[in-house]
């Protein structure tokens, strides 16, 4: 009896919650589905013709700078996970002078924000060449990233048992062996999740590729959203679809590996 | 010689991982970092002109009212973001561990986590166009129920405009800290939550004396990362104001990309992120000490 007193406020409220959180990606489909004159007949609700044509003329306007998202964030985790996995290896499996103090080195740059060394990377960036380059937005975030994933990484390479290591040395496998044929293949959990934390932060950067980029030639997505146009008819419609187009992929990503995406954001955010 | 030669057969796989990891590092991390601070000492316009100036930077920021309108900017960003983050998204976090069908628990946390799915950037357009001017979706609701007069250009009025980016994201829960509560609130012994039925427990009783103590951690850890977040606002301000209108939704990370970027002042740029970084340094070692302190005490 009280349990059902109480079930109505509980979900009541959980539910308004929900539904206001949920609210404004309502409002983005519903209206990107129509043409400007439905949207003044009825804004809030589905209005029929469904216009698909305003994501086919989005699509259109900036599948090009999907392409080159994509290859910048693949790349980004790449490298990433490419340097990190080396670096924690060392620390793991090596004793020599100075280690600490090296990986102190490492973790020491999560703090340094990332506006404060915006200008002279832009600097050193334009010195290098590398100003609109898919080099110059892969290398900096690159270097952002590493940090937290050689922390998360070295973690997770000290609960690899050490006499697995010790078996493979004494049958006389090399280091590179050791690192690619069981610490690699015994680490895909943190593997992904550094490559999800990644990913993400490679799709959503904004302002270095503000600022080290301009043109369209190697533009990501993020910067062409408020350059979507579309026909007199079509109006808002268009831009709110190539909105909604450019969150597809990460929304996919979330929806094939929600496990490790949640580990991933939530570790991101122990750590400060 | 024979010494490092030896020293360096017995370590040398050690540090040959490191190297891949510390040329990136030390390229685009350290050097730019060197740079800011020498730079913070130079009036620099990042071409012909570069003289040094000792802390002729640094005494500017004590005398630039700019500066000091966005640190109050700030301050009102990081004030309403704690109380925003401690509240609204603790409440969602208690309200769904306590679904008791484990199915629909599981469905409730997906979809408030769906907001943190989303580019950022997308979130700020889309909520410029919840307030935007004509056919803003904040104006059509005030104009159906009836409160035309509420009406507002609420990024474009200088009244309105910062409340505006406070509510950004709106009712606040699709973040990361909503995820952090819950986790706080699963790891709480089952048996407290048995004694706590016995005793006879309302569920406000029972979050006050059981769950609010005992997600104390996660309120800590959560309060800390709003103010680190808070400080350094930038892209948020960028995208739905740039800043404006005047420089009522200025922020001090915003103020040092336009000098830096727009109006050519590296030298002085630099300072001023060089200032925010010492801040944050100081907050973050103020929190480790405050932490500690506080176990020590339990």
């Amino acid at each position: 009896m009280r349990k059902n007193l109480m079930a109505v406020p509980h979900y009541g409220s959980l539910f308004t919650l929900l539904i206001l959180t949920l609210f404004p990606f309502y409002m983005l489909i519903v209206s990107s589905l129509k043409y400007t004159e439905q949207s003044i007949h009825n804004f809030w609700g589905i209005s029929f013709p469904l216009r698909l044509d305003n994501y086919s003329t989005a699509f259109r306007q900036i599948w090009p700078f999907i392409g080159n998202t994509l290859l910048i964030s693949s790349a980004i985790v790449v490298g990433v996970v490419l340097i990190s996995s080396l670096a924690a290896y060392s620390f793991v499996r090596f004793n020599y002078p100075g280690k600490q103090i090296l990986f102190v080195l490492i973790l020491s740059l999560m703090m340094i924000p990332g506006y404060l060394i915006l200008i002279p990377q832009f600097l050193l960036v334009q010195k290098l060449g590398m100003l609109n380059t898919y080099q110059g937005q892969i290398f900096p975030p690159m270097a952002f990233g590493a940090a937290m994933a050689t922390f998360l990484m070295k973690t997770f390479f000290e609960g690899i048992p050490k006499s697995l290591i010790e078996a493979a040395d004494m049958e006389g496998a090399g280091e590179g062996q050791i690192f690619f044929k069981i610490v690699i293949p015994l680490s895909l959990p943190i593997i992904s999740t550094v490559a999800i934390i990644n990913f993400l932060a490679g799709w959503n950067n904004y302002i270095w590729p503000l600022v080290a980029t301009n043109g369209d030639a190697v533009k990501p997505v993020i910067l062409a959203l408020s350059t979507i146009t579309g026909n007199m008819d079509q109006g808002m419609g268009v831009q709110l679809a190539g909105y909604i187009i450019s969150s597809l992929p990460l929304l996919l990503l979330f929806m094939v590996a929600t496990k490790p995406f949640i580990a991933g954001v939530t570790s991101g955010a122990v750590k400060g | 010689m024979t010494n490092t030669a030896s020293f360096f057969r017995k370590h040398w796989k050690g540090y040959a991982f490191l190297i891949p990891i510390f040329l990136v590092l030390g390229t685009f991390k350290y050097i730019p970092f060197f740079n800011a601070v020498k730079m913070s000492f130079y009036n620099w316009n990042g071409a012909n002109v570069k003289e040094f100036i000792g802390f002729d930077n640094f005494v500017r920021l004590f005398s630039d009212d700019t500066l000091h309108v966005a640190l109050k900017n700030i301050g009102m960003f990081t004030l309403s973001g704690v109380v925003i983050q401690l509240t609204l998204p603790l409440i969602a976090a208690v309200l769904v561990f306590h679904v008791t069908s484990a199915k629909l628990q599981n469905a409730l946390k997906v979809w408030f986590v769906i907001p943190l799915v989303i580019p950022s950037i997308v979130i700020f357009l889309t909520w410029q166009w919840i307030y935007a001017g004509e056919y803003g979706v904040l104006n059509q609701f005030l104009e159906l129920v009836g409160l035309e007069s509420w009406t507002h250009a609420w990024l474009g009025e200088s009244k309105t405009a910062i409340w505006s980016v406070i509510f950004v994201n709106f009712p606040w829960i699709g973040g990361i800290n909503f995820l952090l509560y819950l986790a706080g609130l699963m790891s709480i012994s089952s048996e407290l939550f048995e004694v706590s039925k016995l005793d006879g427990m309302n569920p406000w009783q029972r979050f006050l004396r059981l769950e609010l103590p005992l997600v104390r951690s996660q309120i800590k850890l959560v309060m800390v990362l709003t103010i680190i977040g808070q400080i350094q606002s930038f892209e948020n301000v960028l995208v739905l104001t740039n800043g404006g209108p005047g420089d009522t939704t200025l922020t001090p990370a915003l103020y040092l990309y336009t000098t830096g970027f727009s109006y050519n002042e590296m030298g002085y740029s630099s300072a001023i992120g060089l200032s925010l970084f010492i801040i944050l340094l100081l907050l973050t070692f103020i929190n480790n000490k405050f932490i500690k302190n506080t176990e020590k005490i339990d």
